[in-house]
């Protein structure tokens, strides 16, 4: 070839366009606001030179704008292609605010679309690298139009290829449903926002001042609005996090997900398990301890952590397999279940259902938090969704009773009867219809009335209702439970249990899709 | 990571700063000094420094915050990249260093007494709260001047470890 | 009356204290086995074990007068030692004790009654004519005649409980404002810590040394003082360093206070081993504070210069035998310093950190003695006191004392929780505390950390914290992932998996 031909000559000063074209005053700007440009984040997400940039070259539509003005660029604000995390396929999309602030226009939309297509194809996840001011006024429906084509394209490939939006800047309007239907949501705090309307309109509607934080920011969709399911202090620890998230799961909803195995295998038997649970059942303790002491080392990932802290959805590698850990947090609230802890462990346990990720549930729950509030606010539909996720969940499902395992909770914690494949409980379980306290009040009202000391009567027949009926082994003998488990080698019992598993298939009924009560 | 030559390690106003790979070897002045974690049964995790042993135990680890307590003292560190602390200075300044600061339960026990409201103004050193604790009744004081944001507790009230108790807005 | 089994109603590292001097007395021992701790260190030691575990009881049984004298009517125990702490001050237990022809081993339900009561303990002093600083006349029932005596005295005031002990229920008043807050604060605390919420006031000495005497008494009026301990390092009226003797002390004002002690001592018909504490100002004007009718916690220093065991002599008094020293029996030899190494967090204002001891490693030698109730595995709970370990250093002087306690100092290794040691490790530098000038103020007024500041500590912590990092996030190794074995799946699952999908 004539390197210096007119066509090789073309190509290559394009190429120098493109370069040119981050120039270094916008990327100042970007750095400025304590943000990463598109392309440094790429770089840091990506294996060393795994990234193939597709439509690098496409231009804006301009065609038909009467109103404002598109400036010509590469790109049309975003960038899409395809490169590896540790060495794993993966499509990404990262809008570059830097180009007309990362606004989404048709020609913008269409790379993204073109993007999805390609990952649905090759069974292949999708990230989402969002930064952007929003739909492109200047070109009017046509962009809505894109975004309806997005969205459209997220919710055929939902359950089939994992797709993670990482909100890098803002993601107002429309704009936020991309990220609300994809799996997980990650945000970088003090720079990322999302909301629906903005505070300038909330002023204008109901004249209530709120700042972008207060209204949209990271803590609050992590805390209180449970939109964020990781949040991280700044951008590069937000990318190292979504490297870590990855290492747990599958590429798509056939494969197994990635195994990594410990250098030094993690003894089977710890007697540090022993001590954490106190005996006392209205002592308090944080069951993470419980479960770092379990798993591999070096492998607990939390989800929504800061969301509904009353129950724990974690990733975490046994015998460096993945499996997804939901279990009760008796220090927040007495680990009591209530609409938001139902809702977060539903959505985890359908994940994970989605891409053969098996379940472990750790269970020591008082019940369902009691009250108005509640119970106006639907805890029975949200409830059911917790019941209904882990009873259609077909991977394998094992449950350890810690402590305990009342009512209708014990129910909807995985019991056996619900599809539970091992239900193991820990000497310490206590599983009764209700709690020693409230048994004893109801069926011995009339002798509590009566007696001179009531309390040293309550303290003795919570005492016999204990070794009588709120024990493990009552229901080890009728079955309910498949065995009493020593806690020092819980880790040994769950790999055995998992890798008896590892083949498990359910059939289910041919149906369009099951009626889960949203 | 190719662009990420350097971690630093801030803690209040000081920084200390490696260079990436992290070696086992620590430079102080010219010599560079060997220094490196180890773990056995009758010790634990310890780290050998000059042939001495020092007893390190991780308080906790969240993200790039780290507590650390060497040598039976605890230090608090969080660890930076060169972009990751410019973007820190950037957003403290941005900011306006209007921090609040989280009154946490330094240990399991019971709220006896609340001292303060809401909106109260308080400088450092005075009393938030009484928590009480291994029989001890515990008064927990302001770190800082600032204004009372908000009371998370009650009156017998029990807390359990690190819970956020009382939040306050610190005055510059 | 010889004792031959002793049931010790108490836990922790006196209990085992206590069980040592029984087995060399040639005396069996009993102790309790609780459900708040179950595998107590002291439950390996002793010889007999009474099981509490099962108890409904809501009152630990410590604290449960009925429950022990049960106990040692069930066990077979003639005598109970209560150590410190719980039931070592109650009158009522020594009496239901006597009552029930139980030796108690320690003073009189009356002399406990006496002291124990800081009110009649005033009077008592007063008709005894011992130096004491003013204070109210009784006990003050309201805020308000708080606020009436204290104008009386004088700021600053100090409230004090009137069962108190051991800086509980105690509150320094500089303004009248802060009066009625701190009032009901040491009524409150003094109520939980002794079920007694009476309080009274005393003028508060300012910048004073804490010096105690140690007595020891028989049953047929023989009075005689092992000598003082200086306590001066202290936070919030809790002790943390004692020593002995006090570098405050010449021989003469020894031998003036330990007249005064004997003298108070006297005035209640004391019996057992007792301690006498005065504040000493810096004029050498010293002021009676108080008698603890029990045994201390910083004993060992005073077993240390004078070669008596303190335990072994409230034992062979209880059982009604003569003193065999004389007050000229008594030379102070050498210099004792003992660091209560408790499970506290230095740093946030020395709060409670109970833990579980991952490890413990105590220094061994000639000059150090080392009182312990734990060990490796060992749960520092936090319904009990943060006390790990006392460590207890000699030397022939006070300076050959802090080198050796230095020393030992530097060879604790304590694993699991968070300790006092480097506030020691602090304390042991300091120039103030080296001259053996300090006061009781020092640590609040004095200092502006607690803990000792190394620079090229923090610099490998730092790099710690480093390696923490990227071993967690940037070691790629720790994500070696195999994708193959992924796509690896078995015939009979992938057959389903796609038919479905």
């Amino acid at each position: 070839m004539d390197i210096d031909g007119k066509y090789y000559r073309a190509f290559k000063e394009r190429l120098e366009k493109l370069d040119a074209q981050s120039s270094k005053e916008k990327i100042r700007k970007q750095h400025a606001k304590g943000k990463l440009t598109a392309r440094e984040r790429l770089d840091i997400l990506l294996d060393e030179g795994s990234f193939e940039e597709i439509d690098a070259f496409v231009v804006p539509d301009t065609e038909g704008i009467e109103f404002g003005k598109v400036e010509k660029n590469y790109g049309d604000g975003v960038i899409t292609g395809h490169g590896k995390i540790n060495n794993r396929l993966v499509f990404i999309y990262a809008q570059d605010f830097t180009v007309m602030g990362g606004s989404l226009g048709i020609v913008h939309a269409r790379k993204i679309v073109k993007t999805q297509e390609m990952a649905l194809k090759m069974g292949a996840p999708i990230i989402a690298l969002i930064d952007s001011g929003g739909a492109r006024i200047q070109e009017g429906i046509a962009s809505l139009s894109g975004y309806a084509s997005i969205f459209h394209n997220i919710i055929r490939s939902s359950g089939i290829i994992p797709q993670i939006a990482v909100i890098m800047g803002p993601a107002a309007g429309g704009a936020v449903y991309s990220p609300a239907l994809m799996d997980f949501v990650f945000m970088t705090s003090y720079t990322s926002y999302m909301f629906v309307t903005g505070p300038n309109v909330v002023k204008e509607v109901l004249n209530e001042d709120v700042s972008f934080e207060e209204l949209g920011g990271a803590e609050i969709h992590a805390k209180k609005s449970g939109v964020a399911n990781f949040i991280y202090d700044d951008e590069e620890n937000t990318i190292l996090g979504l490297k870590k998230f990855f290492s747990y799961i599958p590429s798509n909803n056939v494969e197994n997900p990635p195994r990594i195995e410990e250098e030094n295998k993690t003894p089977g038997e710890n007697k540090k398990l022993l001590e954490i649970v106190p005996d006392d059942p209205n002592k308090a303790y944080d069951v993470k301890e419980v479960i770092l002491n379990i798993v591999d080392k070096n492998s607990f990932y939390e989800a929504s952590e800061l969301f509904a802290p009353n129950i724990i959805t974690a990733f975490a590698r046994l015998d460096g397999k993945t499996i997804g850990i939901i279990a009760n947090q008796p220090k927040v609230l007495a680990g009591v279940l209530d609409i938001n802890s139902s809702v977060k462990g539903a959505r985890f346990i359908r994940f994970c259902d989605n891409y053969n990720i098996p379940l472990l549930t750790f269970e020591d729950v008082p019940g369902f938090l009691p009250g108005i509030d509640q119970e106006h606010s639907g805890i029975i539909r949200h409830g059911a969704k917790l019941l209904y996720a882990y009873s259609e969940a077909s991977v394998p499902k094992i449950t350890v009773i810690l402590r305990k395992s009342y009512g209708g909770a014990y129910i909807v914690m995985n019991s056996k009867n619900l599809g539970g494949d091992f239900n193991y409980a820990w000497p310490t379980a206590e599983i009764a219809v209700m709690g020693p306290e409230g048994a004893v009040a109801i069926l011995y009202r009339k002798e509590l009335a009566e007696t001179e000391d009531p309390k040293k009567l309550k303290a003795k027949l919570v005492k016999k209702y204990r070794d009588r009926i709120a024990n493990p082994f009552v229901a080890d003998e009728k079955g309910f439970i498949d065995e009493v488990i020593d806690p020092a080698t819980t880790r040994t019992k769950l790999i055995t249990a998992f890798e008896a598993l590892a083949n498990k298939w359910v059939e289910v009924p041919s149906r369009k899709h099951g009626n889960i009560p949203l | 990571m190719a662009q990420k030559k350097k971690l630093y390690a801030l803690t209040g106003k000081k920084k200390y700063s490696f260079n990436l790979p992290l070696t086992e070897t620590i430079k102080i002045g010219k010599r560079h000094y060997k220094i490196m974690i180890k773990e056995d049964e009758k010790h634990g995790t310890y780290i050998l420094w000059k042939n001495r042993r020092y007893p390190v135990e991780i308080i906790q680890s969240r993200q790039n915050k780290f507590e650390i307590l060497f040598n039976y003292v605890s230090y608090s560190f969080t660890i930076e990249t060169p972009f990751s602390l410019k973007r820190k200075r950037y957003l403290d300044n941005a900011r306006g260093k209007i921090e609040t600061e989280k009154i946490q339960a330094p240990m399991p026990g019971k709220i006896i007494e609340v001292l303060v409201r809401e909106g109260t103004e308080i400088s450092r050193g005075e009393p938030l709260l009484i928590l009480e604790a291994m029989k001890m009744q515990n008064e927990i004081n302001c770190p800082h001047s600032g204004v009372v944001t908000s009371v998370n507790v009650k009156n017998e009230m029990n807390v359990m470890k690190d819970d956020v108790m009382i939040e306050i807005k610190i005055a510059k | 009356m010889k004792i031959k089994n002793i049931l010790i109603a108490n836990r922790g590292e006196i209990a085992v204290r206590i069980m040592k001097t029984a087995g060399k007395m040639g005396i069996s021992n009993t102790v309790i086995k609780t459900a708040a701790e179950p595998s107590a260190m002291y439950l390996s030691l002793a010889d007999n074990v009474f099981d509490d575990t099962e108890s409904v009881s809501e009152i630990p049984v410590f604290l449960d007068i009925d429950r022990l004298i049960h106990i040692a009517n069930e066990t077979g125990a003639d005598a109970i030692h209560p150590g410190y702490g719980f039931l070592a001050e109650n009158p009522y237990f020594a009496q239901k004790c006597l009552d029930n022809k139980i030796i108690f081993i320690g003073p009189s339900p009356d002399s406990i009654y006496k002291m124990g009561n800081k009110t009649i303990a005033r009077k008592i002093a007063l008709a005894n004519n011992i130096p004491m600083a003013s204070g109210s006349k009784g006990q003050i029932p309201t805020e308000k005649d708080a606020i009436i005596v204290a104008r009386s005295i004088g700021y600053p005031v100090i409230i004090k409980a009137s069962s108190g002990g051991g800086g509980r229920g105690m509150r320094i008043v500089r303004k009248e404002e802060d009066m009625p807050k701190m009032f009901r604060l040491a009524s409150n605390e003094a109520d939980k810590a002794f079920s007694d919420p009476s309080v009274f006031i005393e003028k508060y000495i300012e910048n004073p040394k804490h010096i105690e005497f140690q007595i020891l008494g028989d049953k047929f009026g023989n009075i005689i003082h092992l000598g003082e301990r200086e306590c001066s390092v202290q936070r919030k009226h809790q002790k943390l360093l004692e020593e002995a003797p006090s570098s405050a002390l010449d021989s003469k004002l020894r031998d003036e206070m330990g007249k005064i002690a004997i003298k108070i001592s006297s005035a209640v018909g004391y019996y057992s081993a007792g301690t006498v504490e005065f504040l000493l100002d810096s004029k050498g004007s010293f002021y009676f504070m108080e008698m603890n009718t029990r045994i201390q916690v910083e004993h060992p220093v005073t077993e240390l210069i004078t070669g008596t065991d303190l335990i072994e002599q409230q034992i062979s008094i209880a059982e009604g035998k003569k003193l065999k020293l004389v007050q000229e029996d008594i030379k102070l030899a050498g210099w004792a310093i003992e660091c209560r190494i408790n499970a506290e967090d230095v740093q946030a204002g020395f709060s409670p950190a109970p833990g579980k001891i991952e490890q413990i490693i105590m220094p061994e030698g000639d000059n150090i003695r080392v009182d312990s109730g734990v060990k490796t595995g060992s749960v520092i709970a936090a319904n009990f006191d943060s006390m790990i370990a006392k460590l207890i250093v000699k030397g022939k002087d006070r300076k050959e004392a802090l080198k050796n306690c230095k020393h030992a100092l530097d060879k604790v290794w304590i694993k699991g929780t968070k300790t006092t040691l480097p506030f020691f490790r602090m304390l042991i530098r300091n120039e103030r505390f080296l001259n053996g000038t300090i006061t009781t103020s020092f640590i609040e007024n004095e200092l502006d950390n607690y803990h000792v500041n190394s620079e090229y500590e923090e610099l490998l912590a730092a790099w710690m914290a480093t390696w923490l990092f990227v071993d967690e996030n940037l070691d790629e190794s720790n994500l070696k992932i195999d994708a193959e074995e992924a796509k690896n799946l078995s015939p009979w699952l992938l057959n389903k998996r796609i038919s479905r999908h």
